[in-house]
């Protein structure tokens, strides 16, 4: 598999943040939204705004703008989960009694809000207004790749004249943590990064019409699988980015890894390779301007 | 018309379903035009003293993994796939897999255990289904077993994932991307911390005391919805693909359209307009006009927001013959399965369709004020049917809509 159109297609916009280090409160349209959002759905707001201001198009997209988007492995804080296990044990064992009367009174609604995969899709279409198709997937890169391929189509077919394709985690949390530490080859949280990256894709022409400049275009991209039964057979991640033959590693950034390249990357061409964890093989070759 | 950039039609050659009133499609049909209902109180685990002790569970007498939606699609997947087999012939090699799944957050018994210092597990499937089982295994589980090589979708777009997973599917398909796919979707969150979860946000009837009438999709004293678990799966692959392999055609995926609201994180935009937008585009993409549809299965959750407004954007997209046209809610009868309603909502529509039937909503005695269409109260009708269209709407605002043809073959 490639992507429909890849000669027509152009970057416009990026955008990224990594780590903990940040204010999603001046991008948000409305602060009162803060309170609905886990860190995962703040990351995508922010690195989606960027990559649209940084396009210099509006933000309100309106019909005519998809999102494609990868979201991480389900995050929870160690903080909420503490509390339910506090609050829902008796004498060192599960008790529904006290999960049901004690932990649920303590249970914040908007928990159930701030861990929904398809949750920061909804606070960036909120935020940027976009109306259009969507695919949401989970949890890695070869979704990302996947979100490329569907906005590729999109683009090619005329359905939209804009696509916002993201990959967004959260990995600073003990549900993500957790998981990292029981697979095949386990990475230590302390390696893990939460990340979002976003690009603006538009069609050339569209794009030159606009007077949009152009910051990446892709010269190739391959998408493979090869399955294999997760139970029975190990899974290994190797991810490798370059940019002018220099590797530089953004195999910590979950489905924000190659987005994330393509945001920090200087002049010259981007390579990107992996075989994941989940069995897909993919890569990709871009130009940056 | 035919939308000018689909190379090829995407048809439905074979169909499985684990659900809370049938473990096949010709069971989950009759039941469905029988009116029965699958909800009751919740046996799986002791739900205390949660505001909701009832939820429409699927009756599994076979063996579980600890994850019951892995289970779900698999026995769902194993039937679409024997059942597109009945020819002789399975489609081409290259097969892709689209899949709605819904989220397991953790086992409370091991995050107890975890806290206590418990160890990961030394065994492979028991580590990995430890705390909380990554929703992805599934799709790696079942591209595996059906040797799926073409990359496959995980859709994690809440109660439109399902319908997300089928409609991607078909338009991979028609775009000559994938050759064909098996897809649906799982879920299961009938389990203590979802049911306490959507509790939580108010969601889901409290109707403890008489759970066969607790859902009850546009009717006034609606209070939420019953929470369902289940899987369904499809498969789909070119006309011409299924035409030289001498396969059995149920109906055609004519049309694929989703949006978002951009509205609010709970609530449905007050004009419909998400629904409106991915009901338009689906026939849109199937090159259709709204006239042409002669039944819709409704989102239809049995919440005070949805039925209303869902209502507001068939008026809209229907006109003035949204009076005349049926209009059903599966989720009457099986309750809310989130992540694989849309998935057996069309195994539901594609059987009663064929069958030349609309399933009816049941429990709706007195319609809401604004809930004025044509539900099918109570009772199935005959009704011919050429197009259905087929609605989920999400959580968050993401609308996806389905427009299903019958094959003339099934006539």
């Amino acid at each position: 598999m490639t992507l429909a159109g890849l000669e027509q297609l152009a970057v416009t916009g990026c955008g990224h943040v990594i780590g903990t280090d940040w204010d999603s409160t001046p991008v948000l349209k409305s602060r009162k939204m803060r309170k609905f959002m886990g860190r995962q759905d703040e990351l995508a707001v922010i690195a989606a705004v960027r990559a649209v201001e940084a396009a210099a198009l509006p933000k309100a997209l309106g019909e005519r703008c998809g999102l494609y988007l990868s979201v991480g492995f389900i995050p929870f804080e160690g903080a909420d989960l503490a509390m339910l296990v506090e609050a829902s044990s008796a004498e060192g064992r599960f008790s529904m009694e006290r999960f049901s009367t004690t932990a649920f009174r303590a249970l914040s609604p908007l928990l159930t809000f701030r861990c929904l995969p398809n949750m920061p899709a909804f606070h960036v279409s909120l935020n940027l207004d976009v109306q259009g198709p969507y695919s949401v997937g989970y949890p890695g890169i070869g979704q990302f790749y996947l979100a490329l391929e569907e906005a590729a189509s999109a683009l090619e077919d005329g359905t939209i004249d804009v696509a916002l394709v993201g990959g967004v985690a959260d990995q600073d949390n003990v549900l993500v943590q957790h998981h990292f530490s029981r697979i095949d080859g386990p990475i230590p949280a302390s390696t893990l990064s939460s990340a979002a990256g976003f690009l603006v894709l538009e069609r050339q022409p569209d794009a030159d019409r606009r007077g949009a400049a152009w910051r990446a275009r892709p010269i190739a991209c391959e998408i493979r699988y090869c399955p294999a039964d997760p139970f029975e057979v190990c899974g290994r991640h190797e991810e490798r980015t370059a940019i002018r033959g220099d590797s530089c590693d953004v195999a910590a950034l979950g489905p924000a890894g190659l987005a994330v390249a393509i945001s920090t990357a200087s002049s010259g061409r981007l390579t990107h390779s992996v075989r994941s964890r989940d069995r897909f093989v993919a890569s990709s070759e871009w130009e940056i301007a | 018309m035919r939308h000018l950039t689909k190379k090829h039609r995407v048809v439905v050659t074979g169909m499985g379903v684990v659900a809370p009133i049938g473990r096949s499609v010709g069971e989950l049909v009759d039941s469905l035009l029988s009116g029965r209902t699958g909800a009751g109180p919740i046996s799986t685990f002791d739900p205390a003293a949660l505001p909701t002790r009832i939820a429409a569970e699927v009756k599994w007498t076979g063996d579980i993994s600890r994850d019951r939606k892995m289970s779900f699609a698999s026995e769902a997947a194993r039937q679409a796939v024997e059942d597109a087999a009945t020819c002789g012939s399975m489609p081409e090699p290259e097969g892709g897999l689209s899949l709605g799944i819904g989220l397991e957050l953790f086992s409370m018994d091991d995050a107890i255990a975890k806290n206590a210092g418990a160890e990961l597990p030394i065994e492979r499937r028991e580590r990995l289904t430890f705390l909380q089982t990554p929703s992805d295994l599934c799709v790696s589980v079942l591209a595996a077993r059906f040797a799926l090589t073409a990359p496959p979708a995980t859709h994690v777009s809440a109660c439109a994932a399902g319908t997300d997973a089928i409609g991607g599917a078909a338009r991979m398909i028609a775009r000559g991307r994938r050759r064909w796919m098996l897809a649906g979707g799982a879920d299961s969150m009938i389990n203590p911390l979802g049911v306490a979860g959507f509790c939580s946000i108010g969601a889901m009837s409290t109707s403890n005391d008489d759970p066969a009438r607790a859902s009850r999709p546009f009717d006034r004293r609606r209070n939420g919805f019953v929470l369902g678990e289940g899987a369904a799966m499809l498969v789909l692959e070119r006309q011409s693909d299924a035409e030289a392999r001498g396969a059995r055609i149920y109906a055609e995926i004519a049309g694929y359209g989703t949006s978002f609201d951009a509205h609010g994180i709970s609530e449905p935009h007050p004009d419909g307009r998400g629904a409106f937008q991915a009901m338009s585009r689906a026939l849109a993409d199937a090159g259709v006009e709204p006239s042409a549809i002669d039944c819709i299965n409704a989102h239809g959750t049995s919440t005070p927001k949805n039925d209303i407004i869902e209502t507001t954007a068939i008026k809209r997209l229907l006109g003035e013959r949204a009076y005349r046209v049926p209009v059903s809610s599966t989720k009457s009868m099986i309750g809310h399965c989130i992540s694989a309603a849309g998935a057996v909502e069309a195994v539901a529509a594609i059987g009663c369709m064929n069958a030349g039937w609309v399933h009816p909503t049941i429990n709706l005695d007195e319609p809401d004020e604004g809930c004025d269409l044509d539900y099918v109260a109570h009772t199935a009708r005959r009704h011919e049917q050429q197009y259905v269209l087929s609605n989920s709407f999400a959580f968050g605002g993401q609308n996806a809509s389905l427009v299903i043809r019958r094959w003339p073959s099934t006539m």
